[in-house]
């Protein structure tokens, strides 16, 4: 009969549908649990990163800062250093699509200024995309998307400033998306180094009688480093709670797709059914009033 | 006598917030102990034990692995690089990893700063453990 055939090939992609419906919906939960540990993530590290800089913008109020070596504005901006922030791996929506969008337009901003550009990448899917566009990353790190650690952070961030400071790098961004809410991440681009001074402005003078230990220009000296590394600590949490909203939602809309395409093929497939269901009685019937006939 | 309010952040988190009355921690140049109004200072911290007792009768120790403290009008700021609350070392882990760097330190090809340092890490960490 020709319909069983077409109604066991139904069947089939109803299930082969329903299966990836499993999937999705897995992914999906997965993501939306980590959007809480991440977003608690970037709570948990704000007090760090506002004490440092509070700390910092007390001893800038009385100390000269513009002279350290991470806020000296090299002379001549030749080769400039970008950071940025991806996902290791995909199904996330436009997330990563996103931060390289604005990466590109960076990197052509500078290209244009006849600036050479390294690139410090943070997971797999940038290396995939610039590779396939003849850019080797001067250092990539990757397993740290997802769950950023302080350590990984720090690496990145010493990595650059090691950088900064031998003069192999006149001026550091930090890409990276900004969680604004789980409906709406923004991509976007900050200047990491050299720090602007204008950052540690406006701190209540630390009076005289402050006792240092050692004395305030090597406290800062240790201090700017750190509050660099806080930052780009901030951006990587920052990224991460991103992609997994992003793939929460990429996900959701899947699994709400599936149940469109499950509903639409069980739909054809009981039309099928029902169809060779009536011609098998006509054919009965026909078959029985033929005999009867006789 | 006055309390001092006490915070102990570190980047990945906030591990401590309350008053106090007393606090010591390790400096680079020494030990430091801090009551409600001492001069204002700001001080690097090397790999240091920290004790705070609390204003109501208690204590709290922690190991700090280098970081700042920051006092100024009776407000204590430790900011860690790394720190971790008495309650979540383990002393025999710790231990054993100790007994494994004092027999590495002498050894030929060792780097001896980092492995003195890392000893001295792991001392701080028992001394917090064992109060």
């Amino acid at each position: 009969m020709a319909g069983s055939g077409q109604i066991r090939q139904l069947r089939r992609r109803i299930k082969s549908v329903r299966s990836t419906q499993k999937i999705t919906r897995a992914m999906e939960m997965i993501a939306a649990s980590r959007i809480m540990k991440a977003q608690r993530r970037v709570g948990e590290a704000r007090p760090y990163a506002e004490q440092i800089h509070e700390v910092i913008r007390g001893l800038a109020a009385s100390n000269a800062v513009s002279d350290h070596p991470l806020l000296a504005e090299h002379d001549a901006i030749d080769r400039v250093g970008l950071v940025i922030a991806t996902s290791d791996r995909g199904l996330a929506g436009a997330y990563n699509a996103n931060v390289l969008k604005i990466a590109d337009r960076a990197i052509r901003q500078e290209e244009e200024q006849g600036r050479e550009v390294d690139l410090y990448l943070v997971g797999r899917k940038s290396e995939g995309y610039f590779k396939y566009r003849g850019r080797t990353p001067t250092q990539l790190w990757t397993g740290v998307s997802d769950q950023p650690t302080y350590d990984d952070a720090r690496a990145v961030a010493e990595t650059v400033m090691d950088a900064y400071r031998k003069g192999e790098l006149d001026r550091v961004w930090l890409i990276y998306t900004d969680f604004k809410s789980s409906l709406t991440q923004v991509p976007h681009r900050m200047q990491l180094l050299p720090v602007e001074a204008e950052e540690f402005e406006g701190g209540s003078e630390i009076p005289a009688e402050f006792m240092f230990e050692p004395d305030p220009d090597d406290i800062l000296a240790l201090l700017i480093p750190r509050y660099v590394e806080a930052k780009v600590f901030h951006g990587l949490l920052e990224s991460a709670a991103s992609e997994h909203a992003s793939r929460q939602r990429a996900m959701k809309a899947a699994t709400d797709n599936a149940n469109d395409v499950i509903n639409k093929l069980s739909r054809v497939m009981n039309q099928a059914r029902q169809d060779q269901i009536t011609t098998e009685i006509s054919e009965i019937v026909g078959g029985a009033e033929a005999l009867s006939g006789n | 006598m006055g309390t001092i309010h006490v915070e102990v952040v570190s980047p990945e988190k906030s591990l401590f917030s309350g008053d106090a009355e007393e606090v010591y921690a390790r400096s680079l140049d020494g030990e430091i102990g801090i009551l409600a109004g001492h001069q204002p200072a700001l001080l690097a911290l090397d790999t240091s034990p920290l004790k705070v007792k609390l204003a109501d009768g208690g204590e709290e120790r922690f190991a700090v692995h280098s970081g700042f403290l920051f006092f100024r009008d009776d407000r204590l700021v430790i900011l860690a690089d790394r720190a971790e609350p008495a309650g979540a070392i383990d002393r025999n882990r710790a231990e054993a990893r100790l007994r494994e760097l004092e027999q590495r330190s002498g050894g030929e090809d060792e780097d001896e700063a980092a492995v003195k340092a890392a000893i001295r890490r792991q001392q701080v960490r028992l001394d917090v453990a064992s109060g």
